[in-house]
């Protein structure tokens, strides 16, 4: 893929003309206010017919899955386009021009939570669970992270499942969960329970929580620097009981290798990461268009600041920014359209490049607007802070390099 | 029911326009384009006439390659097939060249309906409707802003002065150009963009129309003679002092012109 087709800019159009009539006139109450993101991202995926979308896609994978067909998931072929991928990752980009934070609350839902339990879960709990997740009905959240564990998320993980006959006993503190306060459906991940087991080694089981279960504490949005149109906040789980439904997987997953739990995640951390490449490219575009046109109207010692050399390297370094981002977006696509997908050494360089471009465009695009980059009104400001999480979440910078050293280094 | 949706692509509204050389028009390259928004109206008022019934509706624009983006936009919200009539010979035609035009395509496919927008974001002449309506020979309302069916035809509110409204009522086969805001324009959804890859799409030439001679600069009555910014002018007077100052200097001001 080269460029953009006629359908791809189709898409970006009806969705960048949604989000000036929906999304930006309600922008300070999302970035500056308390409301959540969900009614208009329902309404998105309403209007454009994702839900529908998302439907059909589930009734499919149900349906070869009950005909029996083990290869379900290796017979990932690709459909020669990338239209596929193209559709969810240009919504992404346009939303990120405005409010990364929306694609952060979808992402953790439908990208996370929902893959989730369609990817462990049985059929039984992808009808209860998935389909809701999948068209946003519900709300998703995932939740790995623990005041104590975050970058060495299993190592470190606290949280527990004690088995008590046909229960479990579950117990834990999460932090920093996106969709946190809110969410419907909550995948706890955390360890079982195993004598003469080291804890850094046992096995690591998810379970499905429903809002409103006996033990189950969601805590108030935390105040954070960005992100504010993503609600992030604490889970508390204290002798939650639960019967081996709530389990992904079901008795599989307890017969499961050991090491299995991890290698699951690790197909999650991939996805993720990849999809930071599309998020930072609707930063850094926005702050692109922005900065251009802030230069050629502010005029200092009767001249446009682009006229200064120190603005247009700024400008120009902004723009090899953008470019390499989207030749990274396309090369998701391409490989989608073939059925492949990025290793985690390749997703993890293109996820360390990604956040620190998208954090160095929006810092110089503060610093070009002046005065006015530091106030809200002019934007850049909002897109800096929330340019930021992309070098802490999905894998902080330092843990993409560890995972691209270690490739070469073993490889 | 047949109806005929005309649209023109014109330049982006967040464009940045600069004359091109000639002083004539402005420079198209690199800028981008959108269906005129008066033209959204209309294809949405098709769309809506056709989710209430049987209806199949047909798109046409007259311009060079960028036009099929405007009419895939239009296959993909939901409009059944469309017709480009591309041909250099079109070029430099006035609103009469181009309501030929639409009337040679409207002969051939013999509408309902032709349902169209008041005036176009760009050319603002407002005259291409009625022209194409008397070319046709059937009736005709501008400045609609509603339209329901009546009888063997349409009644439509039309848009006055002052705020007042007009009834008339046409009977079919009829050319209705809409006012904007008579309805929520729809979006197109993700699946029918993608499906608007499969829509037909016939590409026209004027000979296909048998139009050639007839229509483009050379048989333009109106010419474009020149296109300018307006010059700034001199009567501007600046007010300077305290609010105190300037309030009391402008009430004077105003009623120095015996308007207060
Ligand atoms: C807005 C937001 C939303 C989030 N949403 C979710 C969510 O939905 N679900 C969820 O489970 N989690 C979520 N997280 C948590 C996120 O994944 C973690 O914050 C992240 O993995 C980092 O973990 P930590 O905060 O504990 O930092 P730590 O792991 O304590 O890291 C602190 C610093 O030490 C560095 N460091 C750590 N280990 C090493 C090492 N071996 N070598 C070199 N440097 C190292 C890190 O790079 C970092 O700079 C979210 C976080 C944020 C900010
Ligand atoms: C929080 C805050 C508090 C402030 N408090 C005060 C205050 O109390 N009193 C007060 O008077 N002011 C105050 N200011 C204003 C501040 O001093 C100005 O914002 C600052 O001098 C920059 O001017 P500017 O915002 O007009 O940016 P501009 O001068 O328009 O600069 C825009 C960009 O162009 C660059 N640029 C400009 N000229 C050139 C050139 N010749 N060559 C290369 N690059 C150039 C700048 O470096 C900048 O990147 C405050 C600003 C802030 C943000």
């Amino acid at each position: 893929m080269i460029e953009w087709s006629e359908q791809h800019e189709m898409i970006r159009d009806a969705v960048r003309r949604f989000i000036e009539e929906e999304i930006v006139p309600n922008l300070e109450e999302l970035e500056h206010g308390d409301l959540p993101p969900y009614e208009i991202l329902r309404k998105m995926y309403a209007t454009f017919g994702m839900d529908e979308m998302a439907r059909g896609r589930f009734e499919r994978q149900i349906a070869k899955a009950e005909a029996g067909d083990a290869k379900e998931k290796k017979a990932r072929e690709g459909d020669g386009t990338g239209d596929g991928a193209a559709m969810q990752l240009i919504p992404i980009i346009e939303l990120c021009r405005y409010c990364p934070g929306m694609v952060t609350a979808l992402g953790v839902s439908v990208g996370l939570t929902g893959a989730a339990i369609m990817s462990k879960g049985s059929v039984e709990q992808k009808k209860r669970w998935g389909l809701d997740v999948l068209t946003l009905t519900k709300i998703g959240a995932w939740a790995i992270t623990e005041p104590g564990s975050g970058s060495d998320a299993f190592g470190g993980m606290k949280a527990s499942a004690r088995r008590e006959g046909d229960e479990f006993v579950l117990n834990g503190s999460k932090t920093f969960i996106t969709n946190g306060p809110f969410a419907d459906t909550i995948v706890f991940i955390c360890k079982l329970e195993e004598e003469g087991v080291d804890s850094r080694d046992r096995k690591i089981l998810n379970f499905v929580l429903d809002r409103g279960m006996k033990g189950l504490d969601q805590g108030k949005p935390l105040r954070k620097m960005g992100l504010h149109s993503s609600p992030t906040g604490e889970l508390f789980v204290n002798d939650l009981r639960c019967s081996i439904d709530h389990l992904l997987g079901g008795e599989d997953a307890l017969n499961k290798s050991h090491g299995a739990g991890r290698e699951g995640a690790k197909d999650t951390f991939q996805t993720e990461r990849s999809g930071v490449a599309a998020m930072a490219l609707g930063i850094v575009s926005r702050c692109l268009e922005l900065s251009v046109a802030y230069s050629r109207e502010r005029v200092q010692w009767e001249k446009p600041i682009g006229e200064y050399q120190l603005i247009q390297e700024k400008l120009a370094r902004m723009e090899v920014a953008r470019m390499n981002l989207q030749n990274l977006v396309f090369r998701t696509i391409e490989l989608s359209a073939h059925g492949k997908s990025m290793g985690l050494a390749e997703a993890s360089a293109m996820k360390l490049y990604a956040a620190r471009a998208a954090v160095e465009v929006a810092m110089e695009a503060v610093q070009v607007f002046g005065g006015n980059g530091y106030m809200a009104e002019y934007h850049v400001e909002q897109l800096a802070r929330d340019a930021k999480v992309l070098q802490i979440y999905a894998g902080t910078d330092e843990i993409q390099i560890r995972a691209i050293a270690r490739d070469l280094l073993t490889g | 029911m047949k109806i005929l949706v005309c649209l023109k692509q014109v330049p982006h509204q967040d464009a940045r326009l600069d004359i091109d050389g000639a002083g004539t028009w402005i420079k198209e390259d690199g800028i981008k384009f959108e269906i005129n928004s008066y033209d959204t109206f209309a294809l949405e008022e098709a769309l809506r006439i056709k989710d209430a019934g049987e209806a199949e509706v047909v798109v046409v624009s007259i311009g060079p390659d960028r036009v099929t983006q405007a009419l895939r936009t239009a296959l993909g919200m939901g409009a059944d097939r469309a017709i480009h009539v591309k041909d250099a010979e079109i070029d430099g035609s006035d609103t009469l060249g181009i309501a030929k035009v639409l009337a040679a395509v409207a002969k051939e496919e013999s509408p309902d309906l032709v349902l169209m927008g008041l005036m176009s974001d760009d050319g603002n002449a407002s005259a291409v409707p009625p022209m194409m309506a008397e070319l046709m020979g059937v009736p005709s309302a501008t400045a609609v802003m509603k339209a329901t069916p009546e009888g063997d035809g349409y009644r439509c509110e039309r848009e006055l002065e002052g705020g007042a409204l007009e009834v008339v009522d046409l009977a079919k086969p009829c050319l209705i150009a809409v006012q904007s805001g008579l309805n929520q324009v729809r979006y197109a959804s993700l699946k029918g963009i993608m499906a608007a890859k499969k829509k037909p799409m016939d590409t026209k030439s004027a000979g296909d129309l048998g139009l050639s001679g007839v229509v483009g600069a050379a048989g333009a009555k109106a010419q474009i003679e020149k296109i300018y910014a307006p010059v700034r002018g001199e009567g501007a007077e600046i007010i300077e002092g305290s609010t105190d100052e300037v309030v009391t200097q402008l009430v004077g001001k105003i009623k120095e012109l015996g308007l207060l």
